[in-house]
Parts: structure tokens; sequence; C-alpha cells
């Protein structure tokens, strides 16, 4: 479906012509901007732009709407065909009822304290990495470094059962730090971290040096404090992750009370009703959606740090 | 002194991270290795098994299908997980107004956990009051049976997995675009090219770095896609979306026969790590 | 919630390199003085959805504790408290509860496997140990070792929606017999209107599978030959059971357009009160009243159409192997107390009825027809809070039709077959000869694997 706007959408663009008010270009792009303003140029760009707002608004906003006004509707009412495009009457009952049902309270506790958790031991390791293969540069740096970049090419899934065995050969099931340690095992965001460090400059830390200040004062004091952008985006990026993550707290945090929010829907979300799931669902997106408006500009920043130049 | 106490300190910060490496990133890798050469039930001490496990692997009825389907499902998922949001990208960037809306709309899912996108068209696919066949038959086509049919299953997942994942891809195409020089396409222009050949001869060339990287995730995400079928249809109908992760997770947990499915693991690492190394000469030759 | 804190990235450290092994399990905080305090976890709390059933669960864990001064009983409330999901995982990482459930299917499978402890020493504690079925006994039973407690036994009968049936204009007390009557009524209650659904049926998530084998051993067929060497299913009545889910779905259009994958899939329908009827034990009224919120009366089961044989099927408790003896006997009282003594824990009826259970319904034949199980009878009948008679024609058709134990390799060849099962319900041109000639092979093949 949004396949087939897209295209649809670049197939309708073509040649372009002047125009009184014209349409704004800050950066060149395939289309030139005396084609855009052409007569027909800006025709078929408020087309596509139309377009483009609607199959978008459609194929993203609008199953959310779903989602909200599912949870506000009675099970009778979701069964109705056809669907009810806004809810006869709303009632917030279900949310209630999944908050009971799912356990939601415990759930969202339980995944809240594994990702700040989960984000607090991930940064201390890490930042230590780097800042060591960046700064101390000890022997066998590169190596190290290179074995860690490699663990990138092995995607979780395929080492998920030996991971399994490892935990369980450990007791660490249903331990946070089964989900923490491996977390923090992270070589994508040592690179990430590596390379803004090799960027500071060699002066600022010598500066310290001079002034006695040991490693651990130079990390602290010179280099975190230069860093803020990086760790910011390091770390949004790590609380998401485990926030979303599936597969791994549903083997290794299986006591219904230590489950993660997204096991814990899986696990009951064929025993209720649809409005009760979807007063579920809507309750676990919110603190990431809040997250998303919070951090929008981070997030989008952080996505292209890495993976452009990588 | 002077070198071996800085790499004293040196080691001393890489400790932890060395630790957790060892433990659960390298060590895993060898222990699939080994889990694939071993009867193991965690109970009891392991037995050597020689190739067994893989001979279990390959006689698991589902064995080709799972591979024919990953195969099929990456396919799919190349069409629209890598073509998709480029072309959306493409067209993203030409846009003048709504840049943020647009933006944050199509992020949005990917901040969702993938357990709410699953449920969420899990609701969709629904044969009866679905939204998808209301939406149907409101248009006045015949309702389609989406996940209950082993022609449409396949196809089901990877609309679930491409609305929840295309975003990040999106984002990522439009900042390699924003970095094309003008240059190039006012010289171009010059040069009496049109809008396609512009972007066949300046923006493919241009972002061919980023499209190759892209390509090996997309191709590494599909490899390992598992809540789909887990939470979606169980593999079914008639096996029609088991895929290699899927079985894999089923040999071990539903069947409890760990060998079997890290000789799965293995054989999806060899298959990996031959596409890697066949990514690393594309972008090598492309450096060179 | 526990939060294990000992650990920390240096303990890591020397974890790496001695690769210490520990059990995740703190040990048990030491209760009062007196009796050597022993904690125990036990699994198959009701769930928080189901309030009232949980509040008895829980007053029946106080009154034991009460009972057992220096036993501390923790309870779990995973649902379904089997789960194949997280069955093996758990077992396997020593996080089962001291006294867990396993389906038949998953006896030979955890007993082979060493993960059940063996508790030949303790049957003592629970009473009526004599009483409960030798037949299902002896599935727990392996060279002479006992390893579970039969918990539930069943056979197979067909379950219905009594009141659909009567807005279908059927009789309610004269449920099919044959499979002829079962389309009839099936295309009635499809008949009803939009969503009603007249026979549910399964397809993936290897519950197809199983319920292929309920069908098969129904009409007197096999899934294995004798000696379990070969499969035994391409045959006529394996035919005939997908031939007429065949013709239901897409000849009678009388079984809905959705493919029903996992175990609650089927049972949220049936709880919906729009599917007419289903193949399952009396359990699955028990389960669809208080977990999927069905209406009690409205259903009944009677006996399996044309049954020729009769799928038994059922679980027992069995306690970690790695439990202490002292744990071990303190889960087999619980086990004793809660599930099976005459009128206290879920046999108290009097209870049962108080809080709305459907009492009344034969869900239960683990005891048959000894001495207990008469008690638990005649207890159950005078507390019945449902007409007895909706199940007569049940109780009396499991007494006469021989039960069929499950397949080897059950799980394995459940996940073939649920391929043929889908197939017969997803594909209007579905080749049943060639799904079940397929199914043999994949089958015939697995066999020999295993050896």
């Amino acid at each position: 479906m949004i396949s087939v706007g897209a295209r649809a959408a670049t197939g309708r663009k073509r040649g372009r012509k002047r125009s009184p008010k014209p349409i704004e270009v800050q950066f060149r792009t395939i289309v030139s901007p005396h084609q855009l303003n052409s007569r027909w140029g800006r025709r078929i760009y408020w087309l596509v732009l139309a377009a483009v707002l609607v199959t978008f608004t459609l194929a993203f906003v609008f199953p959310l709407y779903w989602m909200v006004t599912g949870a506000l509707k009675t099970p009778e009412e979701l069964a109705q065909m056809p669907p009810t495009l806004v809810p006869a009457e709303p009632s917030t009952d279900a949310f209630f009822e999944a908050w009971d049902l799912f356990d939601i309270g415990t759930l969202l506790a339980n995944t809240a304290y594994y990702s700040l958790g989960g984000w607090v031991v991930c940064m201390a390791v890490d930042v230590s990495a780097a800042y060591a293969l960046s700064k101390l540069r000890p022997m066998f740096g590169n190596v190290i470094l290179g074995m860690m970049l490699a663990t990138l090419m092995i995607p979780a899934m395929v080492v998920l059962i030996p991971l399994y065995v490892t935990v369980v050969d450990l007791g660490l099931l249903n331990n946070p730090w089964a989900l923490w340690l491996p977390a923090a095992a992270n070589g994508f965001n040592i690179f990430l971290l590596k390379r803004f460090f090799d960027s500071i400059p060699r002066e600022l830390i010598e500066a310290a040096q001079i002034d006695g200040a040991g490693p651990v004062r130079i990390l602290r004091s010179v280099v975190l404090p230069i860093s803020r952008p990086i760790l910011g985006v390091v770390s949004i990026f790590t609380i998401v992750t485990s926030f979303k993550d599936f597969v791994w707290p549903l083997l290794v945090m299986t006591d219904s009370d230590r489950m993660t929010i997204s096991v814990g829907l899986s696990q009951t979300a064929g025993a209720v009703t649809q409005n009760q799931i979807m007063g579920g669902l809507l309750i676990t997106s919110i603190p990431m959606i809040i997250v998303f408006f919070i951090f929008q500009r981070h997030i989008m920043a952080g996505l292209t740090a890495g993976s452009i130049k990588g | 002194m002077q070198i071996l106490r800085r790499n004293l300190t040196a080691y001393g910060f890489l400790c932890a991270a060395l630790a957790c490496f060892t433990v659960f990133a390298w060590y895993p890798m060898v222990r699939e290795f080994i889990l694939s050469f071993q009867k193991t039930d965690l109970i009891n001490e392991p037995i050597w098994a020689g190739l067994d496990n893989f001979k279990t692997a390959f006689l698991d009825p589902a064995f080709g299908e799972a591979w024919l389907n990953t195969l099929e499902f990456t396919l799919l998922a190349l069409l629209c997980g890598y073509a998709v949001p480029f072309v959306v990208a493409l067209v993203l960037n030409e846009l003048r107004h709504a840049r943020a809306y647009l933006r944050f709309v199509v992020y949005l899912p990917v901040m969702l956990p993938p357990i709410v996108a699953v449920l969420l068209f899990r609701w969709f696919y629904d044969p009866g009051p679905g939204l998808f066949n209301q939406v149907l038959d409101v248009l006045g086509l015949p309702p389609l049976a989406w996940l209950d049919s082993s022609s449409t299953a396949l196809i089901s997942l990877v609309i679930v997995s491409t609305w929840m994942n295309m975003g990040s891809a999106t984002l990522i195409y439009l900042a390699a675009l924003q970095n094309i020089p003008p240059e190039l396409y006012e010289a171009a222009e010059l040069d009496g090219a049109g809008i396609w050949k512009r972007i066949r001869h300046v923006t493919i060339p241009q972002t061919r770095l980023i499209l190759l990287l892209m390509l090996m995730l997309q191709i590494v995400a599909t490899m390992q896609v598992f809540i789909e079928p887990y939470m979606l249809t169980g593999g079914g109908p008639e096996n029609a979306t088991v895929t290699v992760a899927y079985l894999m997770f089923q040999n071990a947990f539903t069947l409890q026969d760990y060998g079997s499915a890290g000789a799965l693991g293995m054989m999806l690492m060899i298959v990996l790590l031959v596409f890697a190394a066949f990514q690393l000469r594309l972008t090598r030759e492309d450096k060179a | 919630m526990q939060r294990s804190t000992g650990l920390s990235l240096v303990t890591v450290l020397a974890l790496a390199t001695t690769a210490a092994c520990g059990s995740g399990e703190p040990a048990a905080p030491a209760a009062s003085g007196g009796a050597k305090a022993v904690s125990i976890t036990v699994a198959c709390q009701p769930a928080k959805s189901a309030p009232k059933e949980r509040q008895a669960w829980d007053d029946d864990v106080a009154t034991f504790m009460k009972d057992h001064p220096g036993v501390t009983v923790k309870s779990t409330d995973q649902q379904p408290c089997f789960d194949p999901k997280t069955f093996g995982p758990k077992l396997a990482g020593g996080q089962m509860e001291t006294a867990f459930v396993v389906p038949v299917t998953n006896y030979n499978d955890v007993i082979a496997k060493g993960q059940a402890l063996d508790i030949t020493p303790y049957t003592s504690a629970v009473k009526n140990w004599n009483d409960l079925r030798a037949d299902h006994k002896e599935l727990l039973t392996k060279d002479g070792k006992v390893y579970g407690v039969p918990n539930v036994h069943y056979s197979v009968g067909l379950v219905y929606n009594r009141a659909l049936f009567t807005k279908a204009g059927l009789d309610p007390n004269t449920p099919p017999k044959t499979w002829a009557e079962v389309r009839e009524a099936a295309k009635k209650i499809a008949g009803l209107g939009a969503g009603h659904v007249g026979f549910g049926e399964y397809s993936g998530g290897n519950t197809g599978g199983w319920h292929f084998t309920q069908a098969i051993y129904g009409r007197g067929g096999s899934i294995l030959t004798p000696d379990d060497k070969k499969a035994a299913f391409n045959s006529p009545e394996g035919k005939a059971v997908l031939q007429t889910l065949h013709d239901m779905r897409w000849t009678d259009n009388s079984m809905g357009t959705k493919l029903l994958v996992g175990w609650e899939s089927l049972m949220v329908a049936m709880g919906s009160g729009k599917v007419g009827m289903m193949l399952g034990a009396p359990d699955v009224v028990t389960d669809v009243v208080n977990k999927f919120k069905g209406n009690v009366a409205d259903y009944g089961i009677t006996g399996f159409p044309e049954a020729k044989a009769s799928l038994s099927g059922g679980e027992a408790f069995m306690i970690n192997p790695k439990a202490t003896p002292e744990e071990a006997k303190a889960a087999l009282e619980w086990i004793d107390f809660r599930f099976n003594t005459v009128g206290k824990g879920r046999f108290d009826f009097a209870r049962g009825k108080s809080i709305g259970n459907p009492v009344g319904v034969p869900d239960n034949a683990v005891f048959g027809d000894s001495p207990t199980g008469q008690a638990i009878q005649a207890d159950r009948v005078k507390n019945a809070s449902l007409p007895v008679e909706n199940y007569d024609s049940y109780v009396q058709a499991a007494g006469t039709i021989p039960p069929k134990a499950e397949p080897v390799h059950a799980q394995e060849l459940y996940a073939i077959l649920d391929v043929p099962m889908s197939g017969v319900l997803s594909r209007k041109e579905a080749n049943i000869d060639q799904l079940l000639a397929d199914a043999e092979t994949k089958a015939n093949s697995v066999l020999a694997a295993k050896g």
C-alpha cells in the first residue's frame, strides 16, 4: 500500500515552469528550481505533496488512530461490520481492564528498570572501552576493535541458542544481568564513541595531563563533557533498543512478575478481548512516543551519524 | 615502564568490555560450533554427536521450506524494505513542505515495540471485522485471507515488517541524498539529462555506498525474521511462513533439541558470513 | 520483585575465567523456628483475569501453609500453566517451579531427559494415590520409577454450545451422533449470521496435529503402526477426517474464515459464544467459562461422533529434579491437599459453586471409578450448579469407548500434521491425498531419524 502511493508519486513528477508565487528552494535536488517553479511543475508539486501527505497519514498515523479508537470501543462494536470510524460510546474501561489483566504496572516498571539499568551498564562498559581504544591506545587495540566490530556481522538471532545456553550455564535466568551484559557487548556503540573520541584534539588531553590529571580525571572532565552529543545519541538508542527487545527477554525473563512489557503482552494477548489488547498496546506505546517527541532531533541525527560513514 | 603502565591502565578500562564480549559475543560463536556437534539438553552432560545434529536438521520436514521461505521473505523484503524506502526518500527529498511532519510520521512505527506493530496488524488482518478486509469491502474488492492462506501469509508478514522498519532506512537514505553536491545535478542538467537520467547517473552512483551497506543490513535483518511468524502465523498455514530463525527457535525451545538448533544457527551464520565477504568485496572494489 | 544484586562487572570477569556455575535462585529465607523451613514454588495459580478462582487458590495456599508450619508456598500464574514456549527454557534453565504441570504429550520427553524427579519414595504423601487411574500412572512410570502425579485425565468428546443450538432450531438435548449430523448442525449454526461458526477447528501451532489425532482415533484410525516405526495416518480414516473438514469449510461454509492457530484462539472463539461445536474434553467447558468468559449454562458435551476410540489426554504434576527431599515432600503434600483430596482444594465443589464455577462438568476422570472417584462424583453432583444431565451422554460414552494414548514423538508428529490440517482449512483446491502422502513421507523420515 505504502509502496503504491510512493511510486505513483515519483511517476507523476515531470517538467516544471515559472510561476508568480515561487516555491522556496533552499537546496538543490534532482528536480531543478527552474522546473519546479514552472506552471506545470507547481501543479504537479502540490499534487504530489498532497498525495504523499495523505498516503503517509493513512499508512502511519491511521493505524495508530485505529488502535486508540479500538481501545475505546466495546468488544461488540469492534466485531461490527462495517466498523465504525468513531467509537459510538467511547469508554476508557478497556485501559483499566488492560492495566489489571496484563499487570501493566509491574511490566512497565520491570521494563523501565531493565532499560535504565542496561543503559548505565552499557555506558559504563562502552565508554571506558572506547576511551581506552581511542586515547590510551593499548597494544593490540586495533585487533580488539576489529574483533568487536566483527560481532556486528553476526546478528543476534544467529547466536541466540549458544548465548542462551551460556546464560543458562551462568545461572543468570530471570536475572536482569542476563539482559544487561550481552547488551553491553555492543561493537557499534564502541565504534561510534571511539570515532568521536578520536576527533577530540590531542592538545586538550595533553594540557590536562600537564595539569597532573590521571586517565580517569581526563575521561570525566575533558572527554565526557565534549562528547555530550554522541553520548546522547548512544544513550537514546541503547534505551530504545532495550525497551523494544523481544526475543531475548522472552527467553531469559520468564517469571510472570519479571517479564518485560513486550513479552507480557505476547503471553496474555490470547486470553483477553480485542479492545483490551488495544488498550494494552496503547499504554505500551506511550513511553516510546513521548521519548520520540522529546528526543526527535537526537534520534534522527543519530540514525545518520553512524550509518553514513560506517 | 611507561609503555607497560599505559597498557595496564588501558586494559583496566577495557576489562569490562572484554569480559562482556568474551562471554556474551565471542564465546557464543565458538559455542555455536561446539553445540552443533553435541547432544545437549542442559540437564545432563553434553554428548559428542558428530554430524547427527546436521542430519536431524536436514531431515526436518520443514528444513527445505524454511530456507525457501527465508529466501522468499528476503527477496520480498528487499523489494518492499529496500526499494520502497529509497523511492520514498527520493520523493521526500523533493518536497519543500511538511518535511518535519513526514519524517516524524515515517519514523514513528520504528519507535514502537515490535509487539505493538505485530498485534495491531494481527487485528487488521482478521478476515472478518479486520481493518484491511473492511477497506477492501468499501472499495468493492473481494476480501483476502491475509495470514490464513499459504499464498498471502508470507507477503502479509513482509508488510508488517516493512511498516515497522522502513522508517530508519528512509531517513538514512534521505540524509545520504542531502549529502549529494548540488553541482552534480546542475552539471547533469547542463548536459541535458532529464529527471530519470539524473537519478541514474547522479543520485544512484552518489549513494552507492550507502545503498550497498543498507542492502547488507537488510539481508541480515530479514535473515533473522522471527517475531512476525512467531506471533502471527505459528509458521503456518502449511509451513508457508516457517523461517530458518523460527525453525531454530522451535527446535530449541519446543523440542528442546539445542543441538540441531545450533546446527541451523551454524548454517545461517555461514550463509551470512559468505554474504558479508561478498559485500566487503563489492565495497572494496568501489573504493579502489 | 527480587533482584539479584550480588553480581557486578568484576564478578563477571571471574565468571568468565572460572566459568562458575550457580543456581539463579537465591536460597529460601529462613522462616520462623520449629519445623525446618522449606520454600516451594508451585505452578498453575489462576490468572488475574479470573479473580475469584485466584482468590480460592490463595485461600488454599494460606490454609496449606497454616497446616504445614515452616513450608512457604509461592505460586506462579503463567497462563496457560503449561506453555510450550517457556516450558523448555524454564526447565532447561533450572527456573521451573518445584511442582510443575506437564501435559501427557510431553511425559516421555521430560522423563527421558531427566527433567523430572523420581518421586517413588514420596507417593505416600498423596493419600489417595492408589485410587488414581492405573493406566495413567503407567504413563508416568519408567523402569519401575514414578515421575509424576496424574492430575487430569479425560477422553475427547464433542463440546457444543447449547444456546446456539436452540437459536439455530436444533435440539440441544439430542446433540449430533454422527459426522453427517455434525455437518448439518454446523451448517444451521453458521446460518445464524455473520461471525457465527458451526464447527471450530485448529490448524497450527501443533494443535492442528493434536486435533487431527483426536479425530482419526475417533474414526478408528491410528497415527503410527503398532510398532511405532511407521506412519499410519495416510489411511481411509485420515482421509475421511480431512475430507469432512474440507467439505465443512468450503462446501458448507460452516467453519468461519479465520484460521485458528494455538490453543487459546479456539477457546476465545468458543467463549465468545459464536462457535457451535468443537472437539474437546470437558475441561474445555471449564476453561471456556473460567478463563474465556463463556456463559456456564451454554455449554454441553457429548460423546465423540461415531467413536471407535478416544485420545486420552491430561496432565500430571512433576517435581523439579533439583528439589531437595524436603521440598519434594512439601510439594507433594501441596499436590495432595489442593488436587487430590475429596472436598478440598479443586474438589471443594461447594466453594466452586459459590464463586460461579461450572460445577457438575465431569471434567476430570483422574480417579476413574475408584472409591475416591465415586466420592468426588457424588460430591460434584450434590453441589452441581448445572444440569448434570447436559453431560450424561459424554459420561456414558466415555465409559464405553476405549481410550488410546498419544503417539510417540507427539510434538514432532503434530507439527507435521499441522500442515494437512491448515491445508484443507486454507485452500479450497487442497489435494487431500497429496497432503497426507507428503505428511506420511515426512513422518517416516522423522521416525527413521529418531530410531
